[in-house]
């Protein structure tokens, strides 16, 4: 190996290649390793603001970097590249991209809480966190989790009706995230039903089923929201 | 009769405060000041607001200025010196620079700093590039009501001010903490915020000592209130990118990664020296010098105010790095001395 401290360079500033020619020169073999520099070049001054309007991280510009919240936390305890004063900080001077290489384990934050308890700050790390992860999904640099396709079926609905229909709610949901519908538990569910026979409910469910429930006099109601709702998201994040 | 009457040597805060004690107390001062006018660094520096009452230097020095000057009491001798210093306590005579002699019972030293020259830190880009200015330039370009950068007067987007400049550094034998650069560099990045709220300000730091009450005040506020940025970082240079703009290199202590960032302006917090004729002071009125270079303070408890030598006291930044409010008392301080020498 030609360099022997790859251990202590970052992986992704790593490039190797198998063949490399520069300026005409066949340097393949021991000096096909290139390291990228580490060098940080400048700072997003727009980023923290960006942040900061999404609700939780609204505190975020008061850290002053004491290294409390990791300390704290329990993420941290399990393993130490999580760590919640570095990506504040990251935040504070707009460095993006290393909130973004961090993009599959800073979701998983618990929520403890032990963080903002603890910050001599009042910073809420712990909202920063989810704003962090909310901000990494809508910019489309994580997967939409389940969490949020259940929220855009259940929206869709209200702003369609004004009212949700529960089964089309699940099915839909499963549908749209790959699930098979016969969950065990929705399974055991329906055993019982047949098994109880709570004939009011099943009519209910069944007129429901064909005749999804609609809030009296809607209207306009779901368009007049839905304009609402990209207002907001488009002045949150422009 | 001479021993009631003191020689105040410096009209900064702290000798105006030394003055307006003893003519309060109805005995007479005679007030020493080498520059044509009274005041010290707030005036003759240009200082904008002071910390921690917020008020112009011009208006609440000016204030100090205006009660010794109108006093009868003292006896003011601007663009003069003290060439020479005999006698003892309880009767010294000195001799000005005019060739007029001063019979004294006891002498203040008020002879305060000098403000660390950042020539003497050549790659932090004082002296090399217009837009590498010091705390004292932007305390005046605060004075003058407009943040600009003095290259070609842009207004800047972003600026840097480098903390401890000529201070905590055994590279050039400054081996103390200025004390009041933490604060007066969060005063100024509030002012310029406010004056010009699309700049950026960046503050890179070793440690914020920001002590006492000027925690919240300062650190805090400029932080939650004004968006300034705290930044880990000593920096080891600053260079000129192709497009006229500043570049700070250093390492950010925090990411544990080097940095270059462009900026438009870069300030740097100078530090206290020892004012340049303290080897001047200590042998015209035979007081030692500490180990910085400041006056040589006596036992502190119960010869406050003192020096290496009886009957000449001191006070203020003369002792070494101090701010305005203690400089003040610690005039009053030296007053109750010299008054309590010519009571016994």
């Amino acid at each position: 190996m030609a360099i022997h401290e790859k251990s202590l360079i970052d992986v992704d500033r790593l490039l190797t290649h198998d063949n490399l020619v520069i300026d005409g020169v066949d340097v393949s073999g021991h000096w096909n390793t290139m390291i990228t520099p580490r060098t940080l070049t400048d700072y997003d001054d727009s980023f923290e603001a960006k942040i900061q309007k999404i609700a939780g991280a609204e505190n975020v510009h008061r850290c002053w970097q004491c290294g409390s919240c990791t300390n704290s936390c329990t993420m941290y305890a399990q393993n130490v590249n999580f760590n919640p004063r570095y990506w504040i900080y990251a935040t504070r001077l707009g460095l993006k991209e290393e909130i973004i290489k961090d993009k599959d384990i800073i979701w998983q934050c618990v929520s403890c809480n032990k963080c903002t308890n603890i910050c001599p700050k009042d910073v809420k790390p712990e909202g920063v966190m989810k704003a962090l992860s909310h901000w990494l999904e809508e910019e489309g640099h994580t997967e939409e989790t389940h969490s949020t396709t259940f929220d855009y079926e259940f929206w869709d609905q209200i702003a369609k009706r004004g009212r949700i229909e529960d089964s089309a709610v699940l099915k839909n949901f499963f549908a749209k995230t790959g699930q098979a519908l016969a969950q065990d538990w929705l399974v055991e569910m329906v055993k019982r039903m047949m098994k109880h026979l709570p004939m009011t409910h099943l009519i209910h469910s069944a007129l429901h089923a064909v005749f999804p429930p609609k809030t009296k006099s809607w209207g306009k109601t779901g368009d007049v929201l839905k304009a609402y709702v990209k207002e907001q998201k488009e002045a949150a994040h422009g | 009769m001479s021993k009631d009457t003191v020689l105040i040597v410096g009209g900064g805060p702290a000798g105006l405060s030394a003055a307006a004690g003893v003519a309060a107390a109805g005995k007479k001062a005679v007030l020493v000041e080498k520059e044509d006018r009274l005041g010290g660094a707030p005036i003759l520096s240009g200082y904008a607001k002071l910390v921690p009452s917020g008020e112009w230097a011009k208006d609440a020095i000016g204030r100090m200025v205006d009660g010794v000057e109108s006093s009868s009491n003292v006896t003011v001798h601007k663009s003069n010196k003290v060439t020479k210093l005999d006698g003892d306590a309880g009767n010294f005579t000195a001799t000005l620079s005019n060739g007029e002699t001063v019979n004294a019972g006891s002498v203040v030293l008020a002879t305060g700093f000098t403000h660390f020259d950042s020539i003497n830190k050549p790659e932090w880009g004082f002296g090399t590039f217009p837009d590498v200015i010091t705390t004292t330039q932007l305390e005046q370009m605060v004075g003058s009501g407009k943040i600009a950068c003095p290259s070609d007067g842009r207004v800047p987007e972003r600026v840097a001010i480098l903390l401890c400049v000529g201070s905590r550094d055994r590279q050039i034998g400054r081996e103390w903490c200025s004390k009041v650069c933490c604060t007066v560099s969060a005063n100024l990045a509030m002012e310029v915020r406010e004056m010009s709220p699309e700049t950026q300000v960046f503050i890179y730091y070793m440690d914020i000592r920001t002590f006492g009450l000027y925690e919240d005040k300062y650190y805090w506020k400029s932080q939650e209130e004004f968006k300034v940025k705290y930044v880990k970082a000593r920096i080891a240079e600053v260079t000129a990118a192709s497009d006229g703009r500043l570049l700070v290199k250093g390492e950010d202590t925090l990411v544990k990664r080097p940095i270059v960032i462009p900026f438009d302006m870069v300030v740097h917090a100078v530090g206290m020296d020892p004012n340049e004729d303290n080897p001047e002071i200590s042998n015209t009125f035979g007081v030692g010098l500490e180990k910085h270079g400041y006056i040589e303070r006596a036992e502190h408890y119960t010869n406050t105010a003192g020096t290496t030598r009886k009957g000449v006291y001191s006070c203020g930044s003369a002792y070494g790095p101090e701010s305005i409010d203690d400089s003040i008392s610690q005039g009053s301080a030296a007053a109750l001395r010299v008054l309590a020498d010519m009571a016994g």
